[in-house]
């Protein structure tokens, strides 16, 4: 008996407690967070916003229907304090109409979700024509752990910042070379993977000009947390500005990997300069192409300097974190190519050396690090 | 049909061959050897559920690690290799070692009761199967102490991450053996409760009188022989593309990494449902108790049951939305899958009506099972939101998904699985768990499952992928982490003050008599615990809700009861074989594991195939001997006193064994 009295109270502590807990929850809800896909920028995140709305309204409606109904019972039929104990409640086994009525009326509801998605799932895979006339193309290729992004129109190559212009189409076709990796860009669009052996679509749209953060969305090992990736939508005027940079070469054509950035704004002495070129050419050039045509097994660093992150969007590009990130690749990305070289099928044979086989100076870093901020 | 086998028990048996040296069966059923060699579904369902506690302990322990480094910003607790490997362990864990074994503890202990049967039909396969689970346990755990550690490819293990070049290490090869001696365990299981259903139930328990419970246990055992299947070959093929050089999922000999999701989701998805009927069926075993109510639409009940299993063969390609499946197959998945909201709708109705107009008693398992409802209802709505492509688009792979299938699988499996514990532990101990400390134990565990859980619907739309073992603050995501974090805690003091109420109750708790909660079905008519041979009559069953008719219902419905015949009851033998032939499946999955790969102490590769020959050597050993000993079985001679009123057993002439 005593038990049976205590009960009510640890109910209502228990309710006002997750009361309490879901106000709490409501207040760290950050809409407009930097990852949000309940801020959508563009036609193709706006359309799976509104299906999602729907799909909570329904659900919502639901929920205060049966969940009240549910509420109601557990009220009304529980056994109060001096019900007799030995009362037999009539043992009503069933009421079919009103089960099928149920069912009927359950699939009513998932008819109403089933359309829009209809609709939603064509607008992921199909631009629609009105964009189709001055859409850009963009190979996307996923690596462990950074992103290639080639624009076969223009026939260059950059890595980890997807710039495009704001208002048009941007076509996706998604690729990976060596495990699966997830296209996710929440603002504008949903994921779709890249799997190897095989070509993926996605089409993007960024109304308006804005800096958009994205990650791999599929697990694909040890430093899967650090594979972001950010996108720029530039006005029309930025963005013709900045295809014409990218397609500028940014070194000396004779193997010395000297920039060719007029000396003046370099930045940085001249010496340092020039052995960080040297630094590049020995460790750094074998995996990392700074000619905007060519891709090769590491992100392509033609135009580095001119990039808001590094480490794949991990860090902003500044000094002291890329300096961190070339000095400790390990402690930064654990497990990543730059720091252990590729390895062979087998697992165990390497086939191209990486930093831990380099070891290099402090100052071979610094020199490195003040070198690469001169491709722009 | 049934009542002809079942009186079968009773006919004389034939002359037992004497049998010495080797096939000799081990007759102490106490202490160790007892515990090795024995055949009693009791026992092997006490030593599932044992053993799934620790697993569950286990898996709550690597959750705890894993939250605890969430808990703030580019924490670096541990680092991000092990953060892999303990969400791979965690999920594996808790799918394979925790919540299917319990149930499996159940269908084990309760099953045969509630069909007035003395045991299961193959009881040294019943043995198998717990053998098999239990070292699949140890293998999948021993990664842990071998180079390079346990693995970490997701429960899930997407190929080609686990090939050997992006996986060289030794775990990805412990958990595909793991995974395969547990299908094992799983699959003998499921063959033996299917044949126990259909064969051995009580005269007169038609199949539409089955309690719920047993129902699910079968669909539930169907699932598993059909799904197991299709994780099975995944496995051979990932074995033979890591120590063969095949090329099943790897791109650069024309294999196919999707190949892999299709298998393994069409095990996958089922499996989904192998975890969660058994739930349903323990609730929908509850409500009616405290509700003193029968089930409102049993008929209803059970074919929503038969259809979301059936529909679960249907809708694999759900996880696999954003791999570019076509509109058309999108569409198709899509629209099968919201078709399986509404059976799983069906049931949630129906156990609300249910408690309508009853006489609810909010006992701890009631309250259980009524938290169970909440959140269910709660992961189903998620579901219907990701059974849209387009919204799943944004919600896949993300923390939203994370908090869907927890509410199913804690909220939904756990909770029920936890209601079930409270309810059968009477039965099972002898002995009574106090009320009030579990009602403390269920607030605890609800309180800190919600906090867990509902910030990660909140942290997933914001965008946080899963799988992460870190993130950045100006992501906007500390808030809900630290507060994930602290629920995961509370969530875990309730299991712990769970544990220790019940190792308490084991020795201490007050005396439980038969029928302690005013029951409806058939074990509750028999012993606390019950006798080794369950019932010491046969029961006769003239309804759906025998015990609840016996005490309540008219004359016309009460159960009758068969005293046994004069030979007493078969009661089948002890057996050393079952263990002997899972130990030979152990090493030769242990052989497979070690084959060309460096094992400790030495760098080289020392081992071929030996270690997996010998192992196998010593299965077909093991199988041979267990055809060799032959049936075996004795009768026992219960007290008259416990079938007292029975009408003798028809005379034995008929019998035909």
């Amino acid at each position: 008996m005593r038990l049976r009295n205590r009960t009510p109270f640890l109910a209502a502590a228990a309710m006002a407690a997750v009361g309490l807990l879901l106000l709490l929850a409501g207040c760290s809800l950050n809409i407009e967070g930097q990852q949000s896909a309940l801020d959508p920028k563009g036609p193709v995140a706006k359309n799976q916003y509104d299906i999602f709305m729907l799909t909570l309204y329904v659900t919502t409606f639901i929920f205060i229907t049966v969940g009240g109904s549910l509420a109601w019972v557990l009220w009304k039929f529980r056994q109060r304090k001096g019900d007799d104990p030995d009362f037999i409640p009539p043992q009503s086994h069933g009421h079919p109409l009103l089960e099928m009525g149920l069912v009927i009326a359950s699939a009513g509801l998932l008819v109403i979700i089933a359309i829009p998605t209809f609709g939603g799932i064509i607008l992921k895979k199909i631009v629609p024509d009105e964009f189709l006339g001055d859409a850009v193309e963009v190979n996307v290729t996923g690596f462990q752990w950074w992103w290639a992004f080639e624009y076969p129109e223009q026939g260059f190559y950059t890595a980890n910042e997807l710039v495009f212009p704001a208002g048009r189409a941007i076509k996706l076709n998604l690729r990976a070379d060596d495990v699966i990796h997830s296209f996710w860009l929440p603002k504008l669009a949903g994921k779709v993977d890249l799997i190897p052996g095989q070509e993926n679509f996605l089409w993007i749209k960024a109304d308006e000009p804005g800096y958009f953060w994205g990650q791999c969305a599929e697990f694909c090992g040890d430093s899967h947390a650090y594979m972001l990736f950010r996108a720029i939508a530039l006005p029309e005027d930025e963005w013709k500005e900045w295809l014409e940079t990218q397609q500028r070469e940014t070194v000396e054509d004779d193997g010395s990997f000297e920039p060719l950035l007029a000396r003046e704004e370099w930045g940085y002495p001249e010496d340092k300069i020039l052995k960080g070129a040297e630094v590049f050419r020995q460790a750094c050039a074998g995996c990392h192409s700074v000619n905007p045509r060519m891709q090769t097994n590491g992100p392509n660093l033609a135009h580095f300097g001119s990039r808001s992150s590094v480490a794949a969007g991990w860090y902003e590009n500044e000094y002291d974190l890329l300096y961190k990130w070339i000095r400790e690749p390990e402690r930064v990305k654990p497990g990543n190519f730059m720091y252990r070289g590729f390895l062979d099928r087998d697992g165990r044979t390497v086939i191209m050396p990486g930093l831990k086989d380099y070891d290099l100076s402090d100052e071979e870093v610094h020199a490195v690090t003040a070198y690469l901020y001169t491709l722009r | 049909m049934s009542s002809t086998v079942e009186t079968e028990h009773h006919a004389p048996a034939p002359a037992e061959p004497v049998r010495d040296g080797i096939w000799r069966r081990p007759l102490k059923n106490t202490g160790l050897v007892g515990f090795l060699t024995t055949v009693d579904h009791k026992k092997i369902g006490i030593g599932y559920a044992l053993g799934a506690l620790f697993f569950l302990l286990l898996g709550g322990i690597e959750a705890l690690i894993i939250r605890a480094q969430l808990m703030y910003p580019e924490q670096e607790l541990i680092s991000a290799r092990t953060y892999n490997q303990l969400f791979t362990m965690h999920g594996t864990t808790m799918i394979f070692l925790a919540v299917m074994p319990l149930s499996a503890a159940f269908f084990n202990y309760i099953m045969p009761l509630q069909i007035g049967a003395r045991d299961v039909a193959f009881p040294r396969m019943n043995a198998l199967g717990l053998w098999c689970f239990l070292l699949g346990g140890v293998i999948l755990n021993l990664s842990w102490f071998f180079p390079g550690g346990a693995p970490a490819i997701g429960w899930f293990a997407y190929a080609p991450l686990t090939d050997r070049q992006y996986s060289p290490e030794m775990g990805t090869d412990f958990w595909i053996m793991g995974l395969q001696i547990l299908g094992i365990a799983s699959l003998v299981g499921a063959f033996n409760f299917i044949t126990t259903i259909v064969n051995m139930r009580a005269p007169g328990l038609s199949m539409m009188r089955l309690p719920l419970f047993t129902w699910m246990t079968l669909i539930t055992s169907f699932l598993i022989i059909l799904a197991f299947p299709a994780i099975t070959i995944a496995l051979v093929e990932l074995m033979f593309d890591r120590h063969f050089g095949t090329y099943f999922f790897n791109v650069e000999g024309g294999g196919k990494p999707i190949l892999w999701q299709h298998l393994f989701w069409i095990f996958g998805h089922p499996e989904v449902y192998i975890l969660i009927l058994p739930a349903m069926g323990i609730i929908s075993e509850i409500l009616p108790v405290f509700s003193r109510k029968p089930l409102f639409g049993y008929p209803l009940i059970v074919f929503s049951g038969a259809v979301i299993g059936f529909l679960g063969f249907a809708v694999w390609s759900h996880h696999m939305f954003t791999t570019g499946l076509g509109v058309v197959a999108t569409t198709a998945f899509a629209f099968l899958t919201m078709l399986i909201a509404i059976p799983t709708g069906v049931k949630i109705f129906n156990w609300i009506g249910t408690m309508w107009g009853g006489r609810i008693r909010f006992t701890t398992p009631m309250l259980f099972s009524v938290g169970f409802i909440w959140m269910f209802m709660m992961g189903g709505f998620t579901g219907i939101m990701h059974s849209s492509p387009p919204v799943d688009a944004q919600q896949q792979d993300t923390y939203f998904v994370v908090a869907h299938f927890h509410y199913v699988l804690i909220g939904g499996s756990i909770f029920a699985l936890f209601a079930g514990m409270y309810y059968w532990f009477p039965k099972v101990s002898g002995r009574l768990m106090d009320d009030f400390v579990g009602k403390i134990v269920f607030y605890l565990m609800f309180i800190g499952f919600n906090l867990a859980f509902f910030p990660m619907h909140i942290l997933g739309m914001t965008g946080m992928p899963r799988r992460t073992h870190t993130y950045k603050s100006e992501m906007g995501w500390d808030q809900s982490n630290f507060w994930s974090t602290v629920g995961a805690f509370i969530l875990g003091i309730g299991i712990l003050i769970f544990v220790i109420q019940m190792v308490y109750a084991f020795y201490k708790g007050g005396k439980a008599p038969k029928d302690p909660w005013d029951s409806r079905t058939l074990e509750w008519d028999t012993d606390s615990p019950p006798k080794e041979y369950n019932f010491a009559y046969t029961p006769v069953i003239h309804a759906r809700d025998q015990v609840w008719e016996d005490k309540y219902g008219v004359e016309a419905k009460r159960m009758e009861k068969i005293a046994p015949g004069k030979h007493g009851i078969h009661m089948p033998d002890q057996s050393w074989w079952p263990l002997i032939t899972s130990i030979g499946i152990f090493i030769a999955c242990l052989g497979m594991v070690f084959h060309k790969q460096p094992v400790p102490l030495t760098a080289e590769a020392v081992f071929g195939l030996e270690i997996v020959i010998a192992g196998l050597v010593a299965t077909f050993i093991g199988m041979a001997a267990w055809a060799l000993e032959g049936p075996g079985g004795f009768h026992l001679h219960p007290d008259p006193a416990e079938y007292a009123g029975a009408t003798p057993a028809p005379e034995d002439e008929h019998g035909h064994h």
